[in-house]
């Protein structure tokens, strides 16, 4: 290592930070993710087909990567946007004509939200053709098809933001196809508007719901997705004859 | 009895003593490699070729945003966030009720209860479950594709003698004036009872077919019904985004425009 190196890291501030060294040996390749709050989502080691991409395409880790990529963006326009029918379209129009990179923190905004969407219309794909929604994997393929309407959700909230036609009018779509709930149609309108008609009531509920409540749901039940996946054994594989009709505890086949 | 041999403490490069069950479950294993780096720079790889696509797309392609908002001028046509497209086509072929609210709450059951119908272990971690589920996933989605695009070009085009009407339920319609029917059995024929039962029809001919020419079993059978969902998924979102036009009609793409009142 150079002498830069070594004056960089061999000091008692960056050891209390990383207590092992660079990741070149096993020993510490193991403890670079045991020692990581994010890494430590990972088994230390995974099989080969974790690694394959053609067998996982990556969708779950793109699909939170989406959601990582907008709550970043989305605080930025959090900045900006202000949740008021008067003025929200107006703080839209100022932020992409006067804000620095605000135009293009908006942009990446909206298409990281439709590639959130697809990619996790994708990773349920993904899942069901490779069979790991099958035992013991299936209440985690429940909590994952609640994830894919958290997302619809999260994206329908945000789309009446801009207050523009093309807000205010999906909007109205989709109000109206609440409305025709049966039995209880209008009181379903009623809850999603906050009154008869859109309109601030509309846009304040609509706003909270798209910046705290739905991103604070995704976020406790996507964690427990991803330790279900550990708990449940990790990456799906094949089972051989002899397992194909048990639900075995994980631990003999398929732990660490 | 046999004198088993006294365990050694363990040295480097010594066998250690295993059961049968945890020899056997070792020699299954998959090979497994360190997730650092194997795993950390195929995620990290992934993270960057978007973040990267998805910033190039933000410089280049501006995201929509209309005029101000106005309630006295609708837009023509109103449509709904792509993702619920495939919903609102439905809404033009069947009643409310059943396109908007029956229909995705049954689809979102019927996913989250499919682990506990399919059970079997058996095809776990094998794209498709093997070639089988490939020809069933393929046959699949060719015959949900082209079921709907016939009912969707049957509902939009068949014309109604002496009306202007087409379509579907007003077909119905002219065939039962003569019984002099009460209207609301007319609605309830053409909005429920058509719709619901080529719903049901198709992908219960999907399953009739496949377990008879494949011998399908369970895993089979769930494989030809998802690939139904998504095909259906795509199918209609497809028309609902890039083929409907003013008035809803069906057009080709280049023809759409911009909308009306946008």
């Amino acid at each position: 290592m150079s002498r830069l190196g070594k004056w960089i890291t061999q000091n008692r501030v960056y050891r209390s930070i990383y207590r092992n060294s660079y990741p070149t040996d096993d020993r510490n390749r193991v403890l670079v993710i045991l020692n990581s709050l994010a890494l430590h989502l990972h088994p230390t080691r995974v099989p080969k087909r974790a690694t394959d991409v053609s067998y996982t395409w990556g969708l779950g880790g793109l699909s939170i990567f989406m959601f990582v990529i907008l709550t970043i963006t989305g605080i930025f326009l959090m900045f900006y946007y202000i949740p008021s029918v008067d003025q929200a379209y107006w703080s839209i129009v100022e932020l992409e004509r006067n804000v620095t990179m605000g135009s293009f923190m908006r942009n990446l905004h909206r298409w990281a939200a439709h590639a959130m969407v697809i990619f996790v219309f994708l990773h349920m794909t993904r899942v069901f053709y490779t069979g790991s929604y099958k035992p013991p994997r299936e209440f985690n393929w429940v909590v994952g098809v609640a994830l894919l309407v958290l997302t619809f959700l999260l994206s329908f909230t945000g789309y009446l933001l801009p207050w523009d036609q093309l807000a205010y009018w999906a909007i109205t779509v989709g109000a109206n196809i609440a409305k025709s709930t049966p039995f209880i149609g209008k009181q379903v309108e009623f809850a999603l508007l906050g009154g008869y008609e859109i309109a601030q009531p509309t846009l304040i509920r609509w706003y909270t719901l798209h910046v705290i409540f739905l991103p604070m749901a995704l976020i406790v039940v996507v964690s427990f997705h991803f330790w279900r996946v550990r708990k449940d054994g990790n990456i799906s594989t094949p089972v051989y004859e002899d397992e194909e009709d048990e639900v075995e505890p994980i631990s003999r086949t398929q732990a660490g | 009895m046999e004198m088993k041999e006294p365990l050694r403490p363990l040295r480097k490069g010594a066998p250690r003593a295993r059961s049968a069950a945890a020899v056997a479950a070792v020699e299954r294993r998959e090979e497994r490699v360190h997730t650092w780096p194997h795993l950390v720079s195929v995620e990290l790889m992934a993270a960057l070729i978007f973040l990267v696509l998805l910033s190039l797309m933000s410089v280049v392609v501006k995201a929509p945003l209309g005029s101000l908002a106005n309630p006295e001028v609708t837009p023509d046509p109103a449509k709904a966030p792509w993702y619920f497209l495939g919903l609102q086509e439905l809404l033009l072929h069947m009643n409310p009720s059943l396109a908007g609210v029956i229909v995705p709450t049954v689809v979102l059951v019927g996913l989250a209860a499919l682990p506990y119908i399919d059970r079997r272990r058996k095809g776990t971690g094998i794209w498709f479950s093997g070639p089988k589920g490939k020809a069933i996933t393929a046959f699949a989605a060719f015959y949900t594709a082209v079921w709907e695009l016939a009912l969707i070009f049957l509902d939009e085009w068949l014309p109604v003698p002496g009306s202007e009407a087409r379509g579907v339920a007003p077909y119905l319609e002219y065939l039962l004036r003569p019984l002099d029917l009460p209207p609301v059995v007319i609605d309830v024929l053409g909005g429920w009872l058509v719709p619901i039962f080529f719903m049901t029809f198709i992908p219960f001919s999907l399953a009739v077919i496949v377990r008879r020419h494949w011998k399908a079993d369970t895993r089979e059978v769930a494989i030809a019904l998802y690939t139904f969902f998504v095909a259906s998924f795509v199918v209609l979102t497809i028309i609902g985004t890039a083929f409907r036009g003013y008035g809803m009609q069906l057009m080709w793409p280049w023809e759409i425009g911009r909308p009306i009142g946008f």
